[in-house]
């Protein structure tokens, strides 16, 4: 793996400076969701094929300065396989919608990891030490006969090479009727909640094999549905307070403490639909894809197809802040309907001050919007743009008349590679990018 | 994209709704209503293809369904504006635009049509094997086709309900597009009608399945001649259980009990036997 030093050209400052960026290809799969882990010095990502990708910054050394703070592959684990109901004829696919990882209590790690129905706790440990010196089994493992042995040892820890293990610690089943979205660990560290479509549960982590229901939207008559629930997650903070947005472009916060059944929300977040947008597909693009609590807990971020909007936690009439994503695309929406590229699921993130978001886009291309300095930037995640010691070129779509040298045009966008998965450090500018099957990771390197 | 387990061919179909598509994004003097039901075909032609899938995206389904509602919503009230009629959509009306062409990629539109006075529905002329292909489905297969897919999703279902015993008190009473889907119908045949299209869904899904019937219809075809008389014989087969837990076991079916009064008296023995014929 080489490895890239770029810098932004200082017009289009956001903040970064210096980009040093590895790019890790996953051979098969395609990768389905990218968290860092509360210090940063991990990142998991998870595929299509049920399999999780750990990686491990490696520690400041003296011997090798530039290679500070490069991640590498720390551990590799099936965490789901695919499932077959022989009940209702359904396969459930092993492809992993989300990982939380959960804060760190010891010497091991710990993550939550989730497919359509079963949700997973994870356990990765290191060991490198090992017990030698038995007195019933041999070095090879091999049971001696007792009669033949004529004296005792106690066994003692040796080093050995480290070894990375995982270990399935709990597993979360038969909850969910419908397709899990969401999970999220709450700030007791003792519960965590799990979304579908139409329901959210609330678990314990030592309890697999009951949960707590605590919102539901499924009507009585599912003819009378007309929305779903899209993503959820809890307040960084106060343990009793969750929001989850919805298939109609709002979001509910619910405290629960009020009620055992959150159907009631404290606050209902939702913007009055602006009527010169209007159009037949204004509810599909108002569909909103991720909500996510900012790191001080006074906003949230929702993602609708076109636009990040970022909300006040104590004004629920409209967002604060609006950032158009690819505003472009408005004039394209039958045809992104057609291809069902209009039902695409673009997450967003924070950065560790909450004074960037960003977010992905068609092209391979990501976008992050800088709140306080109003400006914002398109950058591309491909190989081809990536030279030795070059500038991360800030990239624009040409909306029409005429093209610049570097521009590209709305009609030579490639729908196929999308960047829907991107992680943020939570302290640092490191940032995580998914482009299918590649995973970019950005450095900001402070010469 | 559309999912597990159906393969796309590119058809002569699908070319043309891309090309049309992209007529419908790039044109500006398309009308509204020719937009209007483009975006209602490819709605339903979705729906239509969800209900093939094993397991159809509730996500996706609940928001094309939607804008099918929004979309008859808005043709109903244009509707009830007009002296005209709302047209079924299967018989096209004087055509007010030539319709596509043969290539089905370009639209030609006749200069300074009028627009809005015509009807809302059906703006096509039925010129060839294509446009014949894009007619209007009517209001029937839009109601079926949102209900069977909703109701399909119910079906595959529920085994864990959920532990709460709270009664679940909806902040947002939701609109119910049932009534807005009947009363589109006020000039052609009643809801039974496309109700009967995933009639058969409605046992299946119906946990009153068993209590329905009466215990003798789900056990037609076995063959109870011999035990189909007024003295309840002890029968031949069946071991005879204590009578006390005779009784108990006939208390589990109560249901049974009063059902069965209309038809052939089950005496004890005969239920017995059903019993143990099932176990």
């Amino acid at each position: 793996m080489s490895l890239f030093t770029h810098n932004f050209s200082s017009d289009d400052c956001v903040g970064l400076h210096h980009f040093g960026e590895t790019r890790w290809q996953y051979s098969t799969d395609i990768i389905s969701t990218v968290e860092f882990n509360h210090t940063g010095e991990l990142l998991a990502t998870g595929d299509k094929g049920g399999r999780v990708v750990i990686f491990q910054r490696e520690q400041e050394s003296k011997n090798q300065p530039h290679r500070r703070g490069e991640y590498n592959v720390y551990s590799t684990f099936q965490s789901h396989e695919p499932e077959f109901d022989y009940l209702k004829s359904l396969e459930i696919e092993e492809k992993i919608n989300k990982i939380r990882w959960l804060p760190q209590q010891n010497a091991a790690y710990f993550l939550l990891s989730t497919n359509d129905k079963t949700v997973k706790l994870w356990k990765v440990s290191e060991r490198d030490k090992r017990p030698e010196g038995y007195n019933l089994k041999d070095e090879d493992g091999r049971l001696r006969d007792p009669s033949m042995i004529t004296m005792l040892r106690v066994p003692v820890l040796r080093p050995m090479d480290l070894m990375v293990e995982a270990t399935p610690r709990r597993v979360f089943a038969n909850a969910h009727t419908y397709h899990i979205n969401s999970i999220s660990v709450n700030s007791d560290y003792e519960t965590y909640m799990s979304a579908d479509d139409l329901r959210i549960n609330l678990w314990n982590f030592e309890i697999t094999n009951q949960s707590f229901n605590i919102v539901d939207i499924k009507p009585a008559n599912m003819e009378e549905l007309t929305e779903v629930i899209t993503a959820a997650e809890f307040h960084p903070h106060h343990c009793n307070t969750f929001v989850y947005s919805s298939s109609k472009g709002t979001i509910r916060l619910c405290d629960m403490r009020a009620s055992a059944l959150c159907d009631r929300h404290s606050k209902f977040f939702e913007e009055p639909e602006d009527p010169s947008n209007r159009s037949f597909f204004s509810e599909i693009i108002s569909s909103i894809s991720d909500v996510k609590f900012s790191h001080s807990g006074r906003y949230i971020m929702t993602r609708d197809y076109l636009t990040v909007k970022v909300w006040d936690l104590n004004m629920e009439n409209r967002p604060i802040e609006t950032y158009q994503v690819h505003d472009y695309l408005r004039s394209k929406l039958c045809s992104l309907y057609e291809n069902d590229c209009i039902f695409d699921k673009f997450e967003c993130v924070w950065n560790g001050s909450d004074s960037v978001i960003m977010t992905g886009s068609y092209n391979n291309f990501f976008r992050m919007f800088d709140r306080n300095t109003k400006r914002d930037v398109t950058l591309e995640a491909s190989r081809e743009n990536s030279k030795p010691r070059a500038i991360l070129k800030p990239r624009k779509v040409c909306v029409g008349g005429k093209r610049r040298k570097d521009e590209i045009s709305v009609d030579s966008l490639d729908f196929s590679k999308k960047i829907l998965h991107t992680a943020w450090h939570p302290s640092e500018n490191i940032i995580a990018v998914a482009a299918t099957n590649n995973l970019y990771i950005f450095q900001d390197k402070v010469n | 994209m559309l999912g597990r387990g159906l393969k796309r061919k590119l058809s002569d179909y699908e070319e043309n709704m891309a090309g049309l598509s992209s007529a419908f994004d790039s044109s500006r003097n398309l009308p509204y209503p020719l937009k209007r039901q483009l975006v209602l075909n490819m709605c339903l032609t979705k729906l239509q293809t969800y209900k093939m899938l094993v397991e159809p995206n509730l996500h996706r389904s609940v928001l094309i369904a939607n804008t099918v509602r929004q979309i008859q919503e808005e043709m109903r009230q244009e509707s009830s504006q007009q002296p005209i009629n709302v047209c079924n959509g299967i018989a096209p009306n004087p055509p007010s635009y030539p319709g596509i062409d043969s290539s089905g990629i370009s639209l030609h539109l006749p200069s300074g049509s009028s627009q809005q006075e015509s009807n809302c529905c059906n703006s096509w002329s039925a010129e060839g094997p294509i446009e014949n292909s894009l007619l209007m489905v009517s209001d029937d297969d839009m109601s079926s086709a949102i209900s069977s897919i909703l109701k399909d999703l119910d079906f595959m279902e529920d085994i864990s309900p959920p532990t709460s015993l709270v009664p679940a008190g909806d902040d947002e009473p939701p609109k119910s597009p049932e009534n807005t889907c009947l009363k589109l119908e006020d000039d052609r045949q009643d809801l039974k009608g496309a109700e009967c299209v995933f009639g058969s869904f409605e046992i299946s899904n119906s946990t009153s399945y068993l209590k329905d019937l009466a215990i003798d219809d789900i056990f037609e075809d076995i063959d109870t001649s011999m035990y189909d008389s007024d003295f309840c014989s002890p029968p031949l087969m069946a071991p005879r259980p204590p009578s006390a837990a005779t009784e108990e076991t006939l208390k589990t079916f109560p249901s049974c009990n009063s059902s069965s009064a209309n038809n052939i008296p089950i005496c004890r023995t005969d239920l017995k036997w059903v019993l143990h014929y099932l176990s």
